[in-house]
């Protein structure tokens, strides 16, 4: 490795994305298990039964569940709190999308991971693929519908955890789980193809090696954010 | 394993009301509020001195198909396989209150300090049961209307009632048999006044939309990962992986 490295994420950053994806999966899994009514449950009635013995009783399920969520949301609040400049431009980088250009990439990349090449020469498409930003089109989808979803589930999740405590109308609660479930599980579907393409495919590999180390080659960085790139480089220049 | 069940002859029902009130103290029931009843027929006076009243104490009736258990997404009211009785697991629940709008018998109420469904549990969680004493409403009945006991046991009051007398059960309408373990020896009335069962919008909407919506989504961002992967592993662009071992010695 004696390719010049370009700094990409801090190391709180790094840690906030771990932390994140901990709560994540460690919520995913005790809120799974609360459902334990089999007409709502959508893997069935034994994954409830199951994290119900790990934990012993679904109370306690459901106080991991309250507090681990509670402990991932002011981690959150204090981030924005504390980081207001860095969380103002990461919103401004993830919800800045150029629409044309965005869904050729959409469009060119569903092709690319399907289809490869081929796939793209069938349907006419040149194999370049319009220049990203900090983040492309599909992370940058993704982040919104984690900043979006995420809100929503802390809103919701505190609603219900409030229900017992101050709430003299139980319609709040009834309905915030059905959005909480809702939320949760059209932002798990875009997690499937976030690990896939971070952790699996070959062409992030880079991307991912960064949440550990904090930076990208400059080769990568060139190829997959040729904006981001040349921005950097500008930077460079301006200070050298 | 024991299958409780109350068995009532509403027939000598005084209309008293001790029922209600041990029941209120024994389990601090929250003034306003009961986990017990006794409905009476509306008299009809134009009888002159042959008018009559009918009496009849009820509560939750421990039903065999509990719809409010049904419509729990987290199991938080339950029917214990141990004895038959529906519990409310306080520290499980939510406060939805999906079960006090399920039950049609409107057994259960929001608990205005604790904020979870409460309703009768045949004075289990007072701890009466454990030391072999009656549900208080059984105990102090003063003409034993209210019979208590096992029907699993062959010997049980309630199971000799039964094998003796006919009875009736109050059933909810619209077509849902809850199973109530609640019968009433020979006849009762009323017997119109329980509702219909009635799932809540808000669990009706996860069962039959939400649900789904959410399987069709990760099932298809699941297929979609499957076809990348396969793509990866049969099919690997060639050029992208020259050009990717290939970069560093290029710059």
């Amino acid at each position: 490795m004696n390719e010049r490295m370009i700094h990409r994420h801090t190391r709180l950053s790094i840690f906030m994305h771990w932390f994140n994806a901990f709560c994540w999966f460690a919520l995913l899994l005790t809120g799974l298990g609360l459902i334990k009514n089999e007409q709502l449950n959508p893997v069935g009635a034994w994954f409830p039964s199951l994290m119900r013995s790990l934990f012993g009783g679904g109370e306690n399920l459901l106080m991991v569940h309250q507090y681990l969520g509670l402990i991932w949301a002011g981690a959150f609040l204090a981030y924005v709190l504390f980081k207001r400049r860095e969380t103002w431009a990461f919103l401004k980088e993830v919800f800045t999308v150029s629409p044309a250009s965005d869904m050729l990439w959409l469009v060119k990349m569903n092709l690319k991971m399907t289809m490869g090449r081929k796939g793209l020469q069938r349907f006419g498409l040149t194999p370049d693929m319009p220049p990203q930003g900090f983040y492309n089109f599909g992370q940058k989808l993704f982040a919104q519908a984690s900043v979006v979803g995420g809100v929503v589930i802390v809103v919701t999740g505190l609603v219900m955890f409030f229900s017992t405590i101050s709430m003299d109308n139980p319609g709040p609660a009834a309905w915030s789980r059905v959005i909480h479930y809702l939320t949760v599980g059209v932002v798990f579907a875009g997690l499937l193809v976030h690990i896939f393409m971070a952790a699996i495919s070959r062409e992030e590999r880079p991307a991912f090696m960064s949440m550990f180390t904090g930076n990208v080659s400059e080769h990568y960085a060139r190829h997959h954010h040729p904006l981001w790139h040349a921005q950097v480089a500008t930077e460079k220049d301006k200070d050298d | 394993m024991k299958k409780y069940a109350m068995v009532i002859d509403s027939s000598v029902c005084i209309d008293c009301k001790a029922c209600m009130a041990s029941c209120k103290v024994q389990n601090n029931v929250p003034r306003g509020y009961w986990r017990n009843w006794i409905k009476h027929t509306i008299p009809d006076f134009s009888k002159g001195p042959l008018t009559r009243t009918h009496f009849q104490p009820g509560g939750c009736m421990q039903c065999d198909n509990p719809t409010c258990v049904q419509a729990c997404p987290s199991g938080a009211t339950y029917k214990d396989p141990q004895n038959g009785i529906v519990h409310v697991n306080e520290a499980l629940c939510i406060g939805c209150g999906n079960c006090i709008k399920a039950c049609p018998y409107d057994a259960r109420f929001r608990h205005p300090d604790k904020r979870v469904p409460d309703k009768c549990d045949f004075c289990f969680s007072s701890g009466r049961l454990e030391r072999g004493l009656l549900p208080a409403c059984v105990d102090t009945c003063p003409t034993k209307a209210r019979v208590f006991g096992d029907l699993s046991d062959p010997d049980s009051d309630v199971s000799r009632l039964l094998r003796d007398k006919p009875a009736v059960r109050v059933l909810a309408k619209g077509g849902i048999d809850t199973k109530p373990n609640m019968y009433y020896v020979a006849a009762t009335a009323p017997t119109d006044w329980a509702g219909e069962v009635e799932f809540p919008g808000a669990f009706t909407v996860m069962a039959t939309l939400v649900n789904p919506v959410v399987k069709v989504a990760v099932g298809l961002s699941a297929l979609g990962v499957a076809v990348m992967w396969a793509k990866q592993i049969f099919s690997p662009d060639k050029e992208e992986s020259e050009h990717e071992s290939s970069a560093p010695g290029k710059d």
